[in-house]
């Protein structure tokens, strides 16, 4: 008779996650599905429901020159961020996770520290740090900044790569008579293979996505997050749901995508 | 592999480079912001707390502090609260549902934080879903005002930082030693009591670090204030934006950024030697 009450008791905890579990999802997901529904929009007002369907607002998109200008602008940094955010990460971690030298412990805090200083601070930093040195090149300067936000993520994933595999796979690689490079070559990077493309999509995405730091030294060009910043601010129009809508399109792609290639676990830890 | 002792630093030598150039200007930051600027922003000689004093002693940047802080713990709080459950559900259910909410987690956490933002305008907005509803059900006679105030801002921030706190919660979730809660069931305790004496002392870790990270990601949230809020509730992030760029006042900015950057550690060590303390408590005999 005792444990009919307490069965009740665990049944409702149980099931009260279950309701706060959908309640979030929906929470998170119905701002999206409203943003695709509102990119279909005939009227030039941000109603739901939409009055009517049309693909106008994605001729608006494409016909802004601001916009493909601006979304070239982003791909090719992200491109070159990934590039150097992966190389010099994995060289980082190889230095982390292989040997044990003076000053690893800093480092390794020294190198996740951007994680916890806030994106205005870094923005300000480099703003303030720019404009002393007296080095005006937008691009390059979004660049640093870029690769130095993707950096603890990068060095993370890969790390946690480096860790996990065997090193006596090299060794014997070695001992069968592979040189360094060889072994490097044919055992090292390709077990550290799924760690390098984890980095590299975070790196991509980090870039891509910026926004407050970048904000800081957008001066001759601006990024696409800035772009659409300053539209929402000015205009009232659907053309913003259109730019979002193929946006988390493109994202769900790279999501399933990077299931097949690498697993959703690496993203998650 | 190689005993070459410069070989480690040779490999860091491109990562600290970058950190070097980033910690040269973050002190060059911190000095300047001890230093009084005349209106045409040049620099004045000699050191002074003026910036300081100015930021801490004005009620007009003080109302930047508070308003901050209630909204960051605030919304700290909800995340907890909706991402809790959303982890344990995560990580012990089906893989089907693991699976799909994996997938709606990553899709906020890989797209941008300003169109996010704007996906929420859509929703507390007057022509919204929330207040169609309102005006079509006559619940209310207009619209009622969800954003340009503290609950929207609320709202964006508790959308925006709740893959760091499902995820960090969920990691620990999974690395738990499963056989304790099993131990616990065959000693007689039902799932409800396993559940608050076992499963939820042994995710405590989870939870501190998710409270932490989400307070410092939402104490320097600058997008939401400055879309939902709109000049109606700022943080502190706008007030620092401002000075830096409208203003061109670096050394208040800077002033400003160290506050903020000193208080928010300050407040994250005394809660993480509150949690500790907390995990230490947890025992069993």
């Amino acid at each position: 008779m005792k444990l009919f009450p307490e069965k009740i008791h665990f049944r409702e905890i149980r099931l009260h996650f279950y309701i706060l579990c959908w309640l979030t999802l929906l929470f998170i997901s119905l701002p999206l599905v409203i943003v695709i529904i509102t990119s279909f929009n005939a009227s030039s007002g941000v109603n739901f429901p939409p009055v009517g369907l049309s693909l106008k607002w994605y001729g608006n998109m494409i016909q802004r020159k601001a916009f493909s200008e601006t979304a070239q602008l982003s791909f090719f940094l992200a491109i070159i961020t990934t590039l150097f955010a992966t190389s010099i990460g994995f060289l980082s971690s190889l230095a982390i996770v292989r040997y044990r030298f003076l000053g690893r412990n800093i480092l390794n805090a020294i190198i996740l520290s951007p994680l916890i200083i806030p994106e205005v601070v870094t923005g300000l930093t480099f703003l303030f740090l720019f404009n002393r040195i007296k080095m005006n090149q937008s691009f390059l300067n979004i660049l640093l900044l870029h690769i130095l936000l993707a950096l603890p993520y990068s060095i993370r994933v890969i790390s946690a790569n480096l860790y996990r595999f065997n090193i006596a796979l090299e060794e014997a690689a070695m001992s069968l008579g592979a040189n360094r490079l060889k072994t490097f070559l044919l055992v090292t990077l390709p077990l550290t293979k799924p760690g390098l493309i984890t980095a590299a999509i975070f790196s991509f995405v980090i870039s891509f996505n910026n926004f407050t730091a970048t904000l800081f030294l957008v001066f001759q060009k601006n990024t696409l997050p800035v772009e659409i910043f300053s539209y929402i601010r000015t205009e009232n129009d659907p053309t913003i749901a259109s730019i979002s809508t193929s946006l988390i399109l493109i994202t769900v792609g790279l999501i399933l995508l990077s299931e097949r290639i690498v697993g959703l676990e690496r993203f998650t830890r | 592999m190689g005993k070459n002792r410069s070989t480690p630093y040779l490999l860091n030598l491109p990562s600290l480079f970058l950190l070097g150039l980033f910690f040269i200007g973050l002190s060059w930051l911190l000095l300047i912001s001890f230093k009084a600027s005349s209106p045409s922003g040049a620099l004045q000689t000699g050191w002074t707390l003026k910036q300081y004093f100015r930021f801490f002693g004005d009620q007009f940047y003080l109302k930047y502090l508070w308003p901050s802080f209630h909204v960051a713990a605030f919304s700290t709080l909800v995340t907890l609260l909706l991402g809790y459950p959303t982890a344990y559900i995560l990580v012990r259910s089906t893989p089907l549902m693991r699976r799909f909410l994996t997938i709606a987690l990553l899709i906020q956490f890989f797209s941008s934080y300003v169109m996010r933002i704007y996906s929420v305008m859509l929703v507390l907005g007057n022509n919204g879903i929330i207040n169609r509803f309102f005006t079509w059900s006559s619940l209310t006679s207009g619209p009622i005002k969800l954003m340009y105030n503290e609950f929207g801002v609320a709202v964006g921030l508790t959308l925006g930082a709740m893959p760091f706190m499902v995820f960090t919660i969920a990691s620990v979730l999974e690395s738990m030693d499963t056989t304790l809660e099993s131990a616990a069931k065959s000693l007689g305790a039902n799932e409800f009591k396993t559940f608050l004496e076992v499963t939820l002392p042994l995710s405590l870790p989870g939870i501190a670090a998710g409270i932490v990270i989400v307070f410092l990601y939402n104490m320097s949230a600058y997008v939401t204030p400055a879309l939902l809020g709109a000049g109606h509730f700022d943080m502190i992030s706008n007030f620092i934006y401002e000075q830096a760029l409208e203003l061109m006042n670096f050394p208040f900015a800077g002033a400003g950024a160290f506050s903020m950057l000193v208080l928010t550690l300050i407040l994250v060590f005394f809660l993480n030697q509150a949690f500790e303390r907390m995990i230490k408590g947890v025992s069993f005999k």
